[in-house]
């Protein structure tokens, strides 16, 4: 299916992975590229170095083209901006921020440049300073969320930019991303369903409490402090929620989440740990190759479209 | 300008103008929230024709602040 963010990414699959932080590493970016979508390595609080480690054993699984993921708001943020240049990579999505800083250095490299937004004027305001694309991200996704949902932020966003939309939160399947056409994305960002798959290096317990989350499952954690996080309700969250409504400190709440999303993506703490997962965690029931994934929800979208 | 700015402010932020002064602080007086803030500079770059890059963006916390900023960029 051709799309400006196809033409633009020289990807065969409107489809990107999210830069998820602790799952995002080389195999699974390797993975989505190769099935045809665009596979993402996460640069989360990594250093520039390891970040360099993680592309170049990425080049050894495929030729085709993957993207890194920066967080912003990383210590090493400034180093890996510049690692992503030295190591000619072509795509990078942004999260947690405002781009602007880095935007020449990557301009000048040639780097197409992806800003995750959650708000119509950030979009507006990234177009301007030279954005080639935006993810405009619902709060149904995992992890850090806005306040605005997929359904109500990507038409709106559509409308205000000229440049194309990739639709983030809340999709993961053939449905998902039709209804994210529909709304006038040319793309769209899937995070949660890649958790699962064959290739994702992450412990065999996070997999499955993905594959057994219902609907209700999704909980929000770290309103109260202005910093939102999405995950499956455990003992952790249950706790925190508690806490949160006591009116606990930002700096007591924060502790008892210190390393917890590695808790719970490497070492299978599903109990304690952050279980990151979109809402649509509950429409996910099995582990398949990217490949399989991809191409099955790409049939289910194509029909329901009717387009190619 | 300070009225323009108000104006401004005020339909950006949803604020009563009248509670806006040059000692106004974006974060702690008006509740703004990053988002708020982004919705702000992009309006104030509307108006007045002038780009605020980032970094400038954190040393602007009042409307103070923002007023002698956008003289010194050559507003009126």
């Amino acid at each position: 299916m051709k799309t400006r963010i196809t033409e633009l990414l020289g990807i065969e699959y409107p489809i990107i992975q999210g830069g998820m932080a602790w799952v995002a590493e080389h195999h699974l970016a390797a993975a989505v590229s190769e099935a045809g979508g665009l596979g993402l390595i996460g640069g989360a609080n990594a250093p520039g170095e390891a970040v360099r480690d993680e592309i170049r054993k990425a080049r050894k699984l495929t030729d085709k083209p993957f993207g890194v993921n920066v967080m912003l708001m990383s210590p090493y943020a400034d180093d890996v901006a510049k690692v992503i240049v030295e190591e000619g990579i072509k795509v990078v999505t942004t999260g947690a921020g405002n781009p602007e800083k880095y935007m020449d250095i990557w301009k000048a490299a040639g780097v197409k440049v992806i800003p995750v937004v959650a708000s119509v004027a950030l979009a507006r305001r990234m177009e301007r300073y030279g954005a080639d694309a935006v993810v405009a991200e619902g709060c149904e996704s995992g992890g850090h969320i806005g306040e605005q949902t997929t359904m109500t932020l990507v038409p709106q966003v559509a409308d205000a930019v000229e440049i194309p939309v990739i639709a983030a939160g809340g999709i993961g399947d053939g449905r998902g991303i039709a209804a994210a056409f529909m709304l006038g994305a040319e793309a769209v960002q899937i995070g949660t369903r890649f958790v699962v798959s064959e290739e994702a290096v992450v412990h065999e317990n996070y997999k499955q409490r993905i594959i057994k989350a219902k609907d209700i499952d999704s909980a929000v954690t770290g309103r109260s402090h202005g910093h939102p996080i999405r995950c499956l309700r455990n003992e952790m969250t249950r706790e925190y929620v508690k806490m949160e409504a006591e009116g606990k400190s930002f700096e007591e709440l924060e502790y008892m989440t210190l390393g917890a999303l590695r808790r719970a993506v490497q070492e299978g703490d599903v109990a304690r740990g952050t279980v990151m997962a979109g809402q649509i965690a509950g429409l996910i029931t099995k582990e398949q190759t990217c490949k399989e994934m991809i191409e099955e929800m790409m049939a289910q979208a194509k029909t329901l479209m009717k387009r190619d | 300008m300070l009225e323009k700015m108000k104006e401004i402010i005020s339909e950006q932020l949803s604020v009563d103008a009248d509670s806006i002064t040059e000692n106004s602080n974006f974060k702690d007086d008006l509740a703004a929230d990053s988002l708020d803030l982004f919705e702000l500079v992009m309006a104030l770059e509307d108006e007045y024709s002038v780009e605020i890059p980032a970094e400038d963006l954190q040393n602007l916390l009042t409307v103070g602040e923002v007023m002698n900023y956008l003289k010194e960029k050559g507003v009126e």
